[in-house]
């Protein structure tokens, strides 16, 4: 994979604002680590690396005139878009595929804190309840380009976010997907994630000293970075220069703790050589590492065992450039990947601030002075986050060829299948029983059935977990049965565990920030859900987590389904988990997500009011790259698009339809998200008519609810019927008998028509 | 001293959430971490919180938890001479 190339960067950090500022200060060996200002906390004692501008001064540098509200989460990430756009040329109609892929943990916390008693009790703030989510805050600052994305998602793996949006776009890239890529992360500071960090007692109250013996932990930061990343031949064609080469990535998981890395910093360690085998350099080859290095005891010590591990008596010069920034946790990749290449084409090495005095059994001292003139050929930067969700990337000098590893070729015989699937949700749970005895529920507020959980979780793991970790465990193992490892662990999940983000912002509300619970905090982050499935199972492969509102479960299935067209990876657990709390429900009833009074199939298919019926999600479905007996189906083909016109939509399935050989005739039914809502409703109507007005309509929400992940379901609900060769009338919308040997079914989902996605699946019989 | 030690094992087994368990079961001279109830780092936060709450008792430092946190016994040796509440 030598031919990815860097064409745009943005930065925005307590450092400054662009890379200009950034550079001179990282130069200048300049912290910029400093009281709080703009939060009010009562642990105004604890230093951060905090963005100097206000909302509203954030706004002025990107002229924002939108109606309309936006979080600081969406105007630090604007701000670092716009530099980066502009650098690499892009703007209005391109002719290009672009994708935007953005990290992303605190979405729009940090005003929730501030409103959170108003989304319960008053109607005063209602518009910032749906802007609570990360993918909102993703769709919220795709406007900043003048053109439009084709593809948006938003990657929740905590303090490795932006480092898995570089690693997934480059993967569009190579499989033809997406011609450019926009990626990298966002994270303002938040009142709630300074408390979480707080209670894991692991915040310096002076300013950090990464990988010093007498470290005391991390500084917060915020900010946000973005890099355009394109095949050296896109860049060619419409004469963008080229600043540097991403040579290489890779991610692993490391699953040993939920906050702890492994004393021998397996998962990095497992990261890092993935990142430099891919890359075709060696050990040898790397002048500098831009370390994770938060300053934390545990995260130093391993990371440096880790780096040992990899270089051996020959690390090469270190430095954790958090000793300027703090840490920027979701931003954190695309901020270090940024201030690499800045390195990079300024051939110096940033300081390790505040090192005095090296960590005892490391053989190597972080460089504790700017060093200047320094020639650097490849770079190598790592993310690590919560729950072992750890990653590398590299960058190489633009003149510097490496040779790739060719293990990973694009063939059209790399196939995709369903082999299994488990659930648990408003249906009877882990089987299929719904298939044939549906459960059709009543009312708007529905709670999953729960198995009994003992058989899946020992004790004294269950007891920390909240519902929808047990949920995701449950039917990780049932979807994996006897299948070995896999070597992909994807979760979607648009809010994450709901219940414990609620406990915890409670607590901190009601109880003035003190006698906080860590546990709540670290089970708050989205990627806690995949990380314990990984834990749980001890699957060091990849791991990642999408958090893109309505499509969070499609971006998951979407990463496997690449992934395995690559053949980078042969077999993954995919996810989608979602959560409805009595709270969370009622905040969304005011923006009209539910119908009031009783629900049936009817009131359902009237569809002349807005709202639905909500739903539980947790669904795990193992895929494989190869069939057999028990195959579900295969995925024929698969496509996201971002605020697609009819006709591009349109266009879009004429193109996975006939790249597997098959038209529109040869569909046996369409599956869609049908729910009720007249708006969500009208969208799939229109696309139906227009695309393939004869074939039979499936709808599941009915069944299942809605949720941010209620698509998971229809991707299951049509893989059953392939396997089961029939599509039983309960879940046709206006047919009265079963349809028998169904053989290709077209899934089509979107969210508020801005996201889009088109899943084919066809029988293996 | 022993209802001290009694209600500190009701309020562990309600914080860290030991479904099942009876204060019987924790034996106060056993350690709390690795082997004997096999608790781990987040456990050891969670303790802390516990005693800020309901002793009073601020810990600034995580790894000062080590020595307290011993067994149930040392622990309410601690928090009877440390308490403020």
């Amino acid at each position: 994979m030598n031919n990815i190339v860097v064409t745009g960067t943005g930065i925005i950090t307590s450092l400054g604002v662009g890379k200009e500022e950034t550079l001179r200060k990282l130069k200048a060996g300049q912290r910029a680590i400093g009281p709080i200002r703009h939060i009010r906390t009562k642990h105004c004692d604890l230093p951060v690396g905090e963005v100097s501008c206000s909302d509203e001064e954030l706004k002025a540098l990107i002229g924002y005139r939108e109606p309309g509200i936006i979080t600081r989460t969406s105007l630090l990430g604007r701000v670092a878009l716009k530099e980066a756009l502009e650098e690499a040329h892009l703007s209005g109609e391109t002719g290009q595929r672009i994708a935007f892929i953005s990290g992303n943990t605190v979405g729009g916390m940090e005003k929730s804190e501030q409103y959170y008693h108003d989304f319960l009790n008053n109607c005063e703030k209602n518009e910032y309840i749906a802007m609570h989510d990360c993918g909102a805050c993703t769709d919220v600052m795709a406007k900043e380009f003048s053109g439009r994305f084709d593809l948006i998602t938003t990657i929740s793996t905590a303090c490795s976010s932006a480092a898995n949006a570089v690693i997934l776009g480059a993967n569009l890239l190579k499989e033809g997907r997406a011609d450019i890529a926009v990626v990298g992360g966002t994270e303002c500071l938040s009142k709630f994630h300074i408390n979480g960090f707080n209670t894991l007692m692991i915040l310096d109250k002076e300013p950090c000293r990464p990988f010093d013996a007498n470290r005391k932990g991390l500084n917060l930061g915020e900010g946000a970075a973005y890099l355009v990343i394109e095949t050296e031949e896109s860049a060619r064609r419409r004469n963008a220069k080229a600043i540097c080469r991403l040579s290489g990535y890779g991610n692993a998981c490391d699953a040993f703790h939920q906050t702890a890395t492994s004393p021998n910093g397996e998962g990095a360690f497992l990261a890092m050589t993935q990142a430099l085998k891919s890359s075709g350099l060696t050990a040898a080859d790397i002048d500098y590492i831009n370390a994770h290095g938060t300053g934390t005891g545990n995260n130093d010590e391993c990371e440096g065992i880790a780096m040992m591990r990899v270089f051996g008596d020959k690390v090469p010069p270190v430095s954790s450039t958090k000793s300027y920034t703090g840490h920027t946790t979701s931003a954190a990749g695309g901020v270090e990947s940024v201030i690499s290449i800045l390195a990079l084409t300024h051939s110096f090495i940033p300081a390790n601030l505040g090192f005095e005095e090296g960590i005892e059994g490391h053989n190597f001292k972080p460089v504790d002075h700017v060093m200047e003139n320094v020639e650097l050929k490849h770079i190598l930067t790592n993310s690590f986050g919560f729950g072992g969700n750890d990653s590398s990337c590299i960058f190489s000098a633009i003149h510097e060829s490496p040779t790739p590893s060719s293990s990973e070729v694009l063939t059209n015989d790399n196939r995709c299948y369903i082999q299994s699937a488990a659930q648990i949700s408003l249906q009877q749970p882990l089987g299929e029983e719904w298939f044939q005895n549906p459960i059709i529920p009543t009312e708007a507020y529905n709670e999953s059935i729960e198995p009994d959980y003992g058989k899946y979780i020992p004790p004294m793991a269950a007891r920390r977990m909240g519902k929808l970790l047990k949920r995701a465990v449950a039917t990780a193992v049932e979807a994996l049965g006897g299948h070995p490892l896999p070597d992909a662990i994807i979760t979607g999940t648009g809010l994450g565990c709901i219940a414990n983000t609620e406990k915890f912002l409670t607590a901190m509300l009601d109880n003035d920030e003190e006698f906080l619970q860590p546990t709540y905090f670290m089970q708050s982050t989205h990627n806690t859900i995949s990380s314990q499935v990984a834990l749980h199972l001890k699957c060091h492969g990849y791991n990642c987590t999408y958090s893109q509102r309505g499509t969070s479960f499609d971006s998951s299935l979407l990463d496997a389904f690449v992934q395995m067209r690559l053949g980078a990876i042969h077999s993954a657990l995919v996810g989608g988990q979602e959560e409805m709390t009595p709270d969370y429900f009622r905040m969304l009833g005011k923006i009209g997500y539910w119908k009031e009074g009783e629900v049936s199939t009817h009131t359902l298919k009237k569809a002349d009011s807005i709202g639905s019926l909500s739903g539980n999600c947790s669904l795990n479905m193992m895929l494989t790259s190869r069939s057999n007996a028990d195959t579900f189906c295969q995925i024929a083909g698969m496509d996201m698009l971002y605020e697609p016109s009819m006709e591009e939509l349109l266009n879009a399935t004429n193109r996975l339809l006939r790249k597997a050989g098959l038209d529109v005739c040869d569909l046996s039914a369409i599956v869609m998200g049908l729910s009720g809502d007249c708006d969500n409703d009208r969208v799939y109507r229109e696309f139906r008519n227009a695309c393939c007005p004869e074939t039979p309509e499936v709808w599941y929400k009915h069944l299942f609810g809605e949720s941010f992940c209620a698509s998971a379901f229809g991707v299951y609900a049509g893989a059953v019927c392939l396997r089961q060769k029939r599509i039983p009338a309960h879940l046709l919308y206006d047919l009265s008998e079963d349809i028998m040997a169904p053989k290709h079914i077209l899934v089509h989902n979107h969210f508020h028509n801005k996201d889009h996605s088109l899943i084919l699946l066809s029988s293996c019989q | 001293m022993e209802n001290l030690i009694l209600e500190l094992k009701e309020e562990i087994i309600e914080v860290l959430n030991l479904e099942g368990m009876t204060p019987a079961d924790i034996d106060e001279n056993a350690p709390l971490f690795g082997e004997g109830l096999g608790l781990d780092s987040i456990d050891a936060l969670e303790l802390i919180v516990l005693m800020e709450k309901n002793y009073g008792i601020k810990l600034a430092n995580a790894n000062e938890g080590k020595e307290i946190f011993k067994s149930v016994r040392v622990m309410a040796e601690y928090i009877k001479e440390h308490r403020t509440k």
